[in-house]
C-alpha cells in the first residue's frame, strides 16, 4: 500500500522554478530519501505534501486522500520536522511541548518524558536560551510525541553532534519498526544510505532517479586521490570504471566505480607517498548522473 | 479551544499595558474636569482666542466644555487614538507574527484548517480588546460621577464610550487585512502607527471643513459626539459603513489566509 502518491506535481513560485512534474509513491512502512543538492526543491515538495504551499498543477494523496482538501485531517497522523526549527521563544520547552500535543486528541505526557530522556533534552529552559541543536531536539521530540503514522523530516541532521544523530536514528529505526512510514530529505548522501530503503534523487526540481538504495550501492562510488612520488603517465589510471581523472604534476584525482580490489591493485603496484579513498558528495555523484544522461 | 487560550497569552500583557494607559489616561483627564468647568468661562475666553480652524481640529467645541459630556467628548479623542493604535497593532501582528517569528511551520502543520486558526486568532483579539473596553468603560463611569456634582445622561456617556470598541474592531479588521495584504510586514509599529496618525491627521483635517461626505474618509470621524448628545443615538449611515467595513476586511482576510503559501524561512 502506497502512504504517499505523488503525480505529476508541479510547483511555480511566479516566473521561479519550484518543481517540475515530480511523481513518486512512499509505500507503508518503508523508509524513503529524498536526496538533492541546496536548492533542488526538497522543501518545496515536502511543504506541498503538508499543504503549507499550494501546487501549480499536479496533486498528492497521502494516506489516500488528497493532501490539500483533507489536509487538516490528515495531518493528525503526520509528525513533520522542518529543516530549520523556530518556536515561540517565550515559552518553556514543557509549555511548547503541551501545546503542540493539545492539537492531538491523546495523552502524549509519557511519550514526551520518554523522548526527551533519550535526547537528553532539557524541559524547563526557555526555547529562547537553547542553542541550534537543543531547538532541533525540541523539533524532533515536537515531530514525535503524538506517534504520527507518517514522519516527514526535512534535513533532519543538520546541527545535531554525530552522537545525536545517531540516537536520533535509532529512535526513527524504532518508530519505523512499529510501522511508522517515514520520508526524509537530505544533501547527505552516506546518512541516506544508512538509513533508506529507497531514494528519490532531484535536481533542478525534477525526479532525475528514483530507486532501490541497494540499486544505488551497486553504484558505489568511490573518490580517490593519490599522490605520488614520481609524476605519472596520464594514463596509468584510466581503466574500466574510472571517471572525472584529473591529473595534476603529482596528484591525481578521479571517481571509481567497481570492484575496490582491482583498483587498490593498481595502487599497491606504484610507489605512492599518500592515499585518499573517500565518498564522494552528492554533487559529485549527480555531476556523474548528468553526464550519464546527457 | 488551545489555540484561542495559547493567543491570549500571548497578549497577555499587551492587554494589560493599554488597559492600564486608557485607564490612566481617563482618569487624569476626568480628574481635570472640576477645575476646568469652575474656570469654564476663563477657558472658553482663552479658546476664543484660537482660531477657529484649529478649535476644529483639535475637536473643542467651547459651548459645552463645562458640562461632563463636553468635556469627555473633547478629551475622548486622545482615547480613540490609542485605542485606534492599540487595536491596529494587535491587528497587524496577530496573523503576520507566525511569519515573522517563523513559527507559521509549527502551526500549521497541526491538523488544523486554516479557518480555525484566523477564528481562534481573531476571537483571542477580539477578547483583549473586550476586556480594555470593559476596565475602561468601568474607570470612566466612575470617574465621571465622582468628578461631576450635576446630573448628566448615564445612557449618553455609555453610548459615547462605547465607541471606542468600535472603533477598535474597525481598526483591528484593518490591521488584519493590511497584515495579509502586505507580502512581508518587517515592522508591526510603523505600519500601525503610520495608519492611525493618517487616518487621525484626515480626521482633524474633515472637522475644519465640516464637509459631511468626506467624514467616509476615516473612522475617526464615524461617531460624531454632537450628533449622539442630541439623538442619544449613533448615526446609522455611519454604522452601517463600520458594519460593512468590518465583516468585508474579516472575510477577506479569511479567503487570502486560506489561499496563502506559507513561504520556508
Amino acid at each position: 500500500m502506497n502512504v504517499i502518491e505523488i503525480n505529476n506535481l508541479t510547483k511555480n513560485y511566479g516566473k521561479e522554478r519550484g518543481i517540475i512534474d515530480v511523481s513518486f509513491n512512499v509505500e507503508e512502512k518503508e523508509i524513503f530519501g529524498f536526496i538533492g543538492p541546496n536548492g533542488a526543491g526538497k522543501s518545496t515538495t515536502l511543504r506541498t505534501l503538508l499543504a503549507l504551499i499550494y501546487p501549480t498543477s499536479g496533486s498528492a494523496k497521502i494516506f489516500g486522500k488528497d493532501c490539500i482538501k483533507y489536509g487538516p485531517e490528515i495531518k493528525k497522523e503526520i509528525g513533520y520536522l522542518p529543516s530549520e526549527v523556530f518556536y515561540y521563544d517565550k515559552m518553556k520547552v514543557i509549555d511548547l511541548l503541551k501545546y503542540s500535543a493539545s492539537f492531538y486528541k491523546k495523552d502524549c505526557s509519557k511519550r514526551i518524558s520518554e523522548l526527551a530522556d533519550a535526547m537528553d533534552l532539557n524541559l524547563n529552559k526557555k526555547i529562547d536560551d537553547l542553542s541550534f541543536g537543543n531547538k532541533k531536539k525540541v523539533g524532533i521530540v515536537q515531530g514525535l510525541l503524538h506517534e504520527p503514522k507518517l514522519i516527514i523530516l526535512d534535513e533532519p541532521t543538520s546541527g545535531l553532534d554525530p552522537l545525536m544523530q545517531q540516537k536520533f536514528f535509532e529512535l526513527l529505526q524504532e518508530e519505523n519498526k512499529k510501522g511508522a512510514t517515514i520520508l526524509f530529505s537530505s544533501h547527505i548522501l552516506g546518512e541516506v544510505q544508512r538509513m533508506c530503503n529507497r531514494v528519490a534523487i532531484i535536481k533542478e526540481g525534477r525526479i532525475i532517479q528514483l530507486e532501490k538504495i541497494s540499486a544505488l550501492q551497486e553504484n558505489n562510488y568511490k573518490k580517490i586521490r593519490v599522490q605520488t612520488t614520481v609524476k605519472l603517465d596520464e594514463n596509468y589510471f584510466n581503466i574500466d570504471g574510472v571517471s572525472n581523472l584529473v591529473v595534476s604534476q603529482n596528484m591525481i584525482s578521479f571517481l571509481f566505480k567497481g570492484n575496490i580490489n582491482s583498483i587498490m591493485k593498481k595502487i599497491s603496484e606504484i610507489e605512492i607517498i599518500n592515499v585518499w579513498v573517500e565518498e564522494p558528495d552528492l554533487e559529485e555523484i549527480f555531476l556523474h548522473f548528468y553526464e550519464k544522461g546527457a | 479551544m488551545n489555540m484561542f487560550l495559547h493567543e491570549l497569552k500571548a497578549y497577555k500583557k499587551s492587554t494589560i499595558t493599554w488597559t492600564l494607559t486608557l485607564v490612566g489616561l481617563i482618569i487624569l483627564f476626568l480628574s481635570m474636569f472640576p477645575t476646568i468647568s469652575e474656570e469654564a468661562e476663563a477657558f472658553k475666553k482663552l479658546m476664543e482666542g484660537f482660531p477657529e480652524e484649529i478649535r476644529l481640529a483639535l475637536g473643542l467645541s467651547v459651548e459645552n466644555i463645562g458640562s461632563i459630556l463636553g468635556f469627555y467628548s473633547y478629551v475622548f479623542l486622545y482615547i480613540s487614538l490609542f485605542g485606534a493604535i492599540q487595536a491596529m497593532i494587535l491587528g497587524v501582528s496577530i496573523l503576520s507574527k507566525e511569519v515573522r517569528e517563523k513559527t507559521a511551520d509549527f502551526l500549521l502543520t497541526k491538523p488544523v484548517t486554516r479557518t480555525q486558526i484566523v477564528t481562534s486568532k481573531l476571537l483571542a483579539a477580539f477578547t483583549s480588546l473586550l476586556i480594555t473596553n470593559v476596565f475602561y468603560l468601568g474607570a470612566a463611569t466612575m470617574m465621571a460621577s465622582l468628578v461631576e456634582t450635576k446630573e448628566y445622561s448615564t445612557k449618553i456617556f455609555f453610548l459615547l464610550s462605547l465607541t471606542l470598541f468600535f472603533l477598535q474592531l474597525f481598526f483591528l479588521a484593518l490591521g488584519i487585512l493590511v497584515s495579509l495584504s502586505v507580502p512581508k510586514i518587517k515592522s508591526v509599529l510603523s505600519i500601525s502607527l503610520g495608519t492611525v496618525f493618517a487616518f487621525f491627521i484626515i480626521g482633524a483635517l474633515v472637522s475644519t471643513t465640516g464637509d459631511e461626505a468626506i467624514r467616509y474618509l476615516t473612522p475617526f470621524k464615524y461617531f460624531d459626539f454632537a450628533y449622539i448628545m442630541q439623538n442619544s443615538s449613533y448615526e446609522s449611515s455611519f454604522m452601517m459603513v463600520t458594519i460593512a467595513f468590518i465583516v468585508i476586511a474579516i472575510t477577506a482576510s479569511y479567503l487570502i489566509y486560506s489561499k496563502r503559501d506559507i513561504h520556508a524561512v
